[in-house]
């Protein structure tokens, strides 16, 4: 069977690049680097990463240079043909100043950067990314941000409870999102977002297992 | 009364944030010379005289607002 | 000389910070007197920061080789062969004036400095770790600087993606005036790639300038931070230097980059006076000249002088030699990451810096005289005699009147507390090598290759040097290579900070040999050498020097990250013993809490201490069938009582024997529990393994007579309990430890 081919997007100033490319070999798929300078063909991709860091060191709004770069356009195009987007913490940023998902990510509450490990709860299943973790399961994951704190208006909130569109929720908010919220994905579901790392817990010796899932793929 | 606070990087200081935000700019094919990244703070004061709002004002800037170090601050009433 | 000449040359000779002793070698080296930019070179390059010069003597006889060192001092950071190809480099370093005075910038362009002299040599950055002492909580601006360094250090590594995996944070009223940030980086080489030096080679190949441009940013640091600060300090600093992690992200990939093309024939990073120190030791390491045009350094303002062009400490700017036919394939990958990449100048057979500007040569000098010729100085010192000694143990009093109430206390001190307030703002997992972080005695990471595990851990207890300079100089190395053996990692080699008062002040400079003597015995009988670091003096304000602290990052080894013993109690009914071997009882933190003198009884014996780090490694390391030791935790500050409580913390409590207490330790009371036994530790054996640890602790203790393994009691229950002397609830103790005061 051929691998699956997971484009890895980065932006100057993206750090957990070389961690996602890991965690993809890990699940036996092939990792190939995408540069944000450059546009990339769609179609030749079973899917998408933008792995978390600083791209452009944060300045600005957290994303907010990365959304404007040249790989976005191609970003938004694969995710226009349904193929598999997933972003880890900046990428999540930079897919909602991109607009491809709702929301945005802003300063923690506390006004830190808070590292930690947190309790999740899946509320809804993503068939695209972690597919076999149902709604209503949980999970363990390490998180690491300043700029987590999920927001979006009342109506839109309600919007994305409607159509099923949040994905992971804390079992303790660790950074004043709204509803608890960790991670939402589109309508369609083949673009999702979380602020933990599901890179960093892939093996016993990482602290947890419970990322491996993510990576893994369409197991319907 | 309201007093707008200005708070930009001291000339001769590096602006990590201007030079980063000036390279993305550039990259899209903007002019431009330079950019510079300040922040602006809005006060409302609890007083009617412009002079007594802006030496208020100023005492807070003094105290918490900008850094000497490395940042400069201006007043305005707004 | 008339008046005014007179006071024109007494003017010069302060502004430069020259005496009138190096004045005279100055124009006898150069056959005139100086003239120029040479003030201004002289001035940076002798100065105690860059020169060392009043340190040298001492720190040639350190014991800094074993089989696995391949570079020591004299280059940007030690580099230590790990075996199946596998190497690193590591270093700590100093910045702790320019941390004082503008927190934030200080600590994050600390932590830039010691990332750049890691990748500088080849390797990529994998861990930090910062070692940290601040002021009583109530002197002026502590508080602000507590949290600018925290959020400094978290700022800028964070960005750059390293991660901070272990730390050390001390308290205490003599850094009330001068605080302390020290950042140790570690860095992995690529397997088969080469090691990059500073020592510029081959006539015609040009100098190039890459990262920042240059601004005024700190002019005449490096001769700052060899100067005691006074209350003008302020008036007089120079401009603060900003660091911009996500530039040197950008530095990081691209040096890597071009190295792994083999694009560089050696390159230096521009940190303590700048262009000048990197330009002028590249020359001298490498027996070569350079002739260097100031008119083509990118600069961000462009009426600076060449006086600070060549001063100018701004961050993130790299000086690297490469062959004129691959430049413009090496300005090609710099470009890719928006970087820019100038020729600066050519390198010289002839062993002479010259330096040009508006085309006129300002200068033109032996690199040499200004690198190798430094005068050293033998500041005087008296030999060591041991201090504040008492007769017996039990003359230590500790001054603490119930049990239950003083371990109440300092599990909620800020010296006793839970440290995550701190690290918690730092990202540990970053790089995805994590195996244990600062929640943990040692930090470590896994090796990607091998999957062998790399234990970095920081060492110096500053109460311990308040006691006595050459056992505390022992035990900031002893202390952390138990802490690593502990978790069956093999020291492997050290890097230092020493962070002293003034060096002109006969009682520093004897507690700076003394403690060095100290560190180097103990060193030598670790076989793990001291490869790298720094020295920062004149930590002395309006006369107030700190207590002498010479930190230490140790790296260690272990052959697999599988089965590390845990720091806490895990499990109900496993048996506790002691692991032991006395040489000294300290009263150390208890007795500074309680505000009374440091006293202590007996000596610390480098030799044994060697052979206990060899036996512990080798009771927690992995083997077939399983580690036997499942938690471990060393007795450090506050004696056994708060190491037993720290070891409660998950939940699992545990009940000590009183009877075997006492034939182990001789006597057991409140003051006993609260004082420190050199060294002892704690550890639990997995169930059923207690038969096979006790047999091959009596199997492998040889010749080490003086050490011990000694039941004490069982884990189980919701207290820490000793009978008739202690007897805490593990809720009182989490909730104390996690809710324990800072801000």
């Amino acid at each position: 069977m051929m691998k699956r081919k997971c484009g890895i997007v980065r932006f100057p100033g993206t750090n957990c690049d070389r961690d996602v490319f890991q965690a993809v070999e890990m699940v036996g798929a092939e990792p190939v680097w995408l540069w944000h300078a450059d546009q990339f063909i769609a179609k030749e991709y079973d899917s998408i990463f933008l792995p978390g860091g600083f791209s452009y060191g944060d300045y600005l709004r957290s994303g907010a240079l990365a959304s404007r770069a040249p790989v976005m356009k191609s970003v938004r195009e694969a995710a226009e043909r349904g193929i598999p987007v997933l972003g880890i913490c900046n990428g999540f940023q930079i897919l909602t100043e991109a607009q491809l998902l709702p929301g945005s990510l802003i300063r923690n509450n506390h006004l830190r950067f808070n590292d930690d490990w947190v309790g999740l709860k899946f509320q809804n299943t993503n068939r695209f990314f972690a597919g076999a973790l149902r709604k209503g399961t949980n999970a363990k994951l390490p998180v690491a941000h300043g700029d987590g704190r999920y927001f979006v208006e009342d109506d839109e909130l309600k919007r994305l409870q409607d159509k099923g569109q949040i994905w992971l929720t804390y079992e303790q908010n660790p950074n004043g999102s709204i509803n608890d919220i960790a991670g939402v994905m589109n309508e369609k579901g083949n673009v999702a977002a979380l602020m933990p790392h599901p890179e960093r817990a892939m093996t016993e010796w990482m602290g947890g297992v419970d990322g491996f899932k993510f990576f893994e793929g369409d197991l319907t | 009364m309201k007093i707008g606070v200005k708070v930009m990087p001291r000339k001769e200081i590096l602006d990590t944030q201007g030079r980063a935000v000036e390279g993305i700019l550039k990259q899209h094919g903007q002019k431009l010379e330079h950019c510079t990244v300040g922040k602006y703070i809005i006060l409302d004061i609890p007083e009617t005289d412009p002079k007594a709002a802006l030496a208020a004002a100023k005492s807070m800037a003094e105290t918490v607002l900008y850094n000497p170090l490395i940042e400069t601050f201006e007043l305005e009433q707004i | 000389m008339s008046n005014g000449a007179a006071a024109e040359f007494e003017a010069k000779l302060k502004k430069y910070r020259i005496n009138r002793a190096e004045h005279e070698m100055i124009t006898t080296l150069l056959g005139h007197e100086p003239q120029g930019i040479e003030w201004a070179l002289f001035s940076a390059l002798w100065s105690e920061h860059c020169s060392y010069k009043s340190s040298k003597v001492h720190l040639k006889k350190l014991f800094n080789k074993s089989r696995r060192v391949l570079e020591s001092f004299g280059e940007n950071a030690g580099v230590v062969d790990l075996g199946q190809g596998e190497r690193i480099a590591f270093k700590i370093e100093s910045h702790n004036h320019p941390s004082f005075i503008e927190p934030y910038q200080g600590a994050a362009t600390g932590v830039g400095g010691i990332l750049r002299d890691i990748f500088t040599m080849g390797a990529r950055p994998i861990a930090l770790a910062d070692y940290l002492c601040f002021g009583e909580q109530s002197a002026p601006r502590m508080k602000s600087i507590v949290d600018g360094v925290v959020r400094g250090i978290g700022g800028y590594g964070n960005c750059v993606g390293v991660p901070t995996i272990t730390g050390q944070t001390e308290f205490h009223s003599s850094y009330n005036n001068n605080v302390l940030v020290n950042a140790m980086a570690v860095g992995l080489f690529g397997k088969g790639e080469r090691v990059f030096l500073s020592k510029a080679r081959g006539k015609g190949n040009w100098v190039v300038y890459v990262g920042a441009k240059t601004g005024r940013d700190g002019v005449h640091g490096a001769s700052m931070a060899s100067e005691s600060f006074d209350e003008d300090s302020a008036a007089k600093r120079p401009n603060v230097q900003i660091g911009d992690p996500f530039f040197e992200k950008l530095l990081i990939e691209s040096c890597l980059e071009v190295m792994a093309q083999d694009l560089v024939v050696a390159i230096q990073d521009m940190g303590a006076a700048g262009l000048t120190s990197s330009s002028f030791e590249m020359a001298s390491k490498g027996g070569v000249g350079l002739k260097m045009n100031l008119d083509d350094v990118p600069l961000r303002d462009p009426t600076m002088s060449p006086e600070e062009i060549l001063l100018s400490e701004s961050q993130e700017r790299m000086l690297l030699i490469c062959e004129p036919s691959k430049f413009e394939q090496l300005q090609a990958v710099f470009h890719r990451w928006g970087l820019d990449a100038v020729k600066i100048g050519e390198v010289l057979d002839e062993r002479v810096v010259e330096l040009r500007w508006r085309n006129e040569t300002i200068c033109k000098i032996d690199p040499d005289l200004l690198v190798e010729n430094c005068p050293q100085y033998q500041r005087p010192y008296s030999p060591w005699k041991a201090k504040n000694r008492v007769a017996g143990s039990s003359d230590v009093k500790t001054g603490v009147k119930n049990a239950n109430e003083f371990l109440s206390s300092v599990l909620k001190d800020v010296r006793g507390t839970s440290r995550k307030w701190i690290y918690h703002q730092y990202d540990s997992r970053v790089g995805a090598k994590t195996v244990r972080d600062c929640a943990d005695s040692v930090g470590i990471v896994r090796l990607p290759e091998s999957g062998r595990g790399l234990g970095v851990i920081l060492g110096c207890r500053p109460y311990v040097m308040r006691w006595d300079a050459r056992e505390g100089g022992i035990d900031a190395v002893a202390y952390p290579a138990l802490e690593l053996a502990a978790k069956g990692f093999e020291p492997l080699a050290v890097t230092d900070c020493l962070n002293f008062g003034n060096p002109e002040r006969e009682n520093i400079m004897s507690e700076f040999v003394a403690s060095l003597e100290g560190m180097s015995a103990t060193c030598e009988n670790l076989d793990a050498p001291i490869i790298s670091g720094n020295v920062s003096f004149y930590n002395e304000t309006m006369g107030q020097n700190i207590t002498s602290t010479p930190s230490t990052g140790l790296i260690g080894l272990r052959d697999t990250v599988s089965e590390i013993p845990v720091s806490e109690f895990s499990s109900d009914g496993e048996a506790i013993y002691l692991l032991r071997l006395p040489m000294v009882a300290t009263g150390g933190a208890t007795q500074e809490l309680n505000k009374l003198p440091v006293t202590g009884f007996g000596q610390l014996e480098p030799s044994l201490i060697g052979a206990f780090t060899r036996l512990v490694r080798v009771l927690a390391d992995y083997r077939e069938g399983g580690t036997l030791l499942s938690s471990t935790r060393i007795v450090g500050k506050f004696g056994l009582a708060y190491a037993l409580a720290r070891m409660s913390m998950r939940g699992t409590g545990c009940r000590i024997d009183v009877d075997k207490l006492k034939a182990a330790r001789g006597e057991v009371s409140t003051d006993d529990l609260f004082r420190e036994h050199m060294y002892e530790i704690v550890v639990t054996a997995k169930k059923g393994r207690e038969q096979d640890l006790e047999a091959e602790f009596r199997q492998i203790r040889g010749a080490l007579a003086s050490a011990d393994l000694l039941p004490i009691g069982r884990t189980g229950g919701q207290k820490v309990e000793i009978a008739g002397v202690l007897d805490y609830a593990l809720t009182d103790i989490q909730n104390s430890y996690k809710t324990g005061i800072w801000a």
